[in-house]
């Protein structure tokens, strides 16, 4: 066994096979994003999502004729105090609305992006876009639904959650919040008990909305990280506990 | 002695059945509870669950009905969004009285896991009257039955014609 892994060199992997057609494809409007498990993600810039995607899925080496999904994402706070759970702790998580680390905000110009799942039937292979949106708001990227049409809900729902808006799109409406919802809730800033509650009226015979009554939660884990076991001082004589090594 | 025996041997006695009506009129009410079905997320799994053949509501004259018009029950099995709160109350409105609602599974008690979230009814009694509360997440196909014998005997409770 050990013989044979030593004569013939690994050959590449299949996911370095995929990087470098995609790469001899796309060229340098592609830069590759360091990923785990053998996931193959790209960064694009904005002005060439249509042309990569366009490539990506006529290219018959290539052949990503599925979109699997379009999600939208927020950096706002991304990497924040509040992910430094050793300090953040005592006083909870509340999703990044109170307490958060002005300083820590990512740049406003790079707070949204879009991620693209892409699948290729013929190969079985898949890939992973990155863009992050033109503009500071609102948030602006070109609409992919001219390659695949069924981009027209996934851009509706990024819409809808996010705000950022599809250039090209032909139906952006709200999809999943209520009729004349106002905000996106899916953006770091906005509150999760959200602005109005509804109840029904009996006097005017109709559901109505109202200010939201009640106080936002902050939720404090109880989080015990610095167990006696694991403390250096202490762990002279729990030598055989595992964990020793972090301190 | 069964009922139908009860009834056989006073008629074959007396050659007539009295009854008060307020008992006859509850006994055809509990007798044949017939919800619209409104599932709305997990817990209408359960409450498929329960009318299908284990449980088998059928047996309790529980029979799921696609038309508020025809329904005298609602079942209120899930998540209430804010976006669905009219929907439910017009379907509400729709049903003709006497009506009744069950509430079943914590979300549609009081918002649940949800309770704090921007986009659900913390309680579907903000809606809706509601008669039965089933606790749960899910409550088991037993749990919204007993909820549902619950009602009937509430139902037998109330008098309509003697106040």
């Amino acid at each position: 066994m050990s013989e044979i892994a030593t004569e013939s060199p690994a050959p590449p992997s299949r996911i370095d096979a995929l990087a470098a057609k995609v790469e001899g494809a796309c060229g340098a409007r592609v830069t590759r994003v360091a990923s785990i498990a053998s996931e193959l993600t790209y960064e694009v810039a904005p002005g060439d999502l249509v042309g990569v995607c366009t490539q990506l899925r006529d290219d018959p080496a290539l052949a990503f004729d599925v979109l699997v999904d379009v999600s939208g994402i927020d950096y706002l706070t991304y990497g924040g105090e509040e992910w430094d759970t050793h300090t953040a702790t005592s006083s909870g998580f509340s999703r990044g609305v109170t307490g958060r680390d002005e300083s820590a905000e990512a740049p406003a110009a790079r707070r949204f992006a879009v991620a693209y799942h892409l699948l290729s039937m013929v190969h079985n292979t898949r890939v992973r876009l990155r863009v992050h949106c033109d503009g500071v708001e609102p948030p602006l990227v070109d609409s992919v639904v001219e390659v695949w049409p069924g981009a027209n809900w996934f851009e509706r729902e990024a819409f809808d959650l996010f705000g950022i808006l599809f250039r090209g799109h032909p139906d952006l409406r709200r999809i999943l919040t209520d009729y004349g919802f106002i905000g996106h809730p899916f953006r770091k800033d906005f509150p999760l008990i959200g602005h109005v509650e509804v109840r029904y009226d009996p006097d005017k015979q109709r559901v109505v909305y109202e200010p939201v009554s009640i106080e936002p939660r902050i939720q404090v884990p109880r989080v015990i990280r610095d167990d006696h076991r694991y403390e250096p001082a202490l762990n002279g004589r729990a030598s055989g506990l595992p964990g020793q090594k972090n301190g | 002695m069964g009922l139908v025996a009860e009834v056989d041997a006073e008629l074959k006695d007396k050659g007539f059945v009295t009854a008060r009506l307020d008992d006859l009129m509850n006994w055809a009410r509990t007798g044949s509870m017939w919800p619209v079905t409104f599932g709305l997320a997990c817990c209408a799994i359960e409450m498929m669950q329960a009318g299908a053949s284990r449980y088998d509501l059928d047996r309790f004259g529980v029979v799921f009905r696609p038309s508020p018009r025809q329904s005298d029950v609602m079942i209120v099995a899930g998540t209430l969004t804010n976006k669905m709160a009219a929907p439910l109350r017009k379907v509400y409105d729709q049903m003709s009285d006497p009506k009744w609602v069950i509430s079943m599974g914590s979300c549609a008690n009081g918002g649940g896991y949800y309770h704090y979230s921007y986009s659900v009814v913390r309680g579907c009694d903000r809606i809706v009257p509601v008669d039965i509360y089933v606790p749960g997440c899910p409550p088991s196909a037993e749990a919204l039955i007993y909820g549902i014998l619950q009602l009937q005997n509430k139902i037998r409770r109330t008098s309509t014609i003697a106040r």
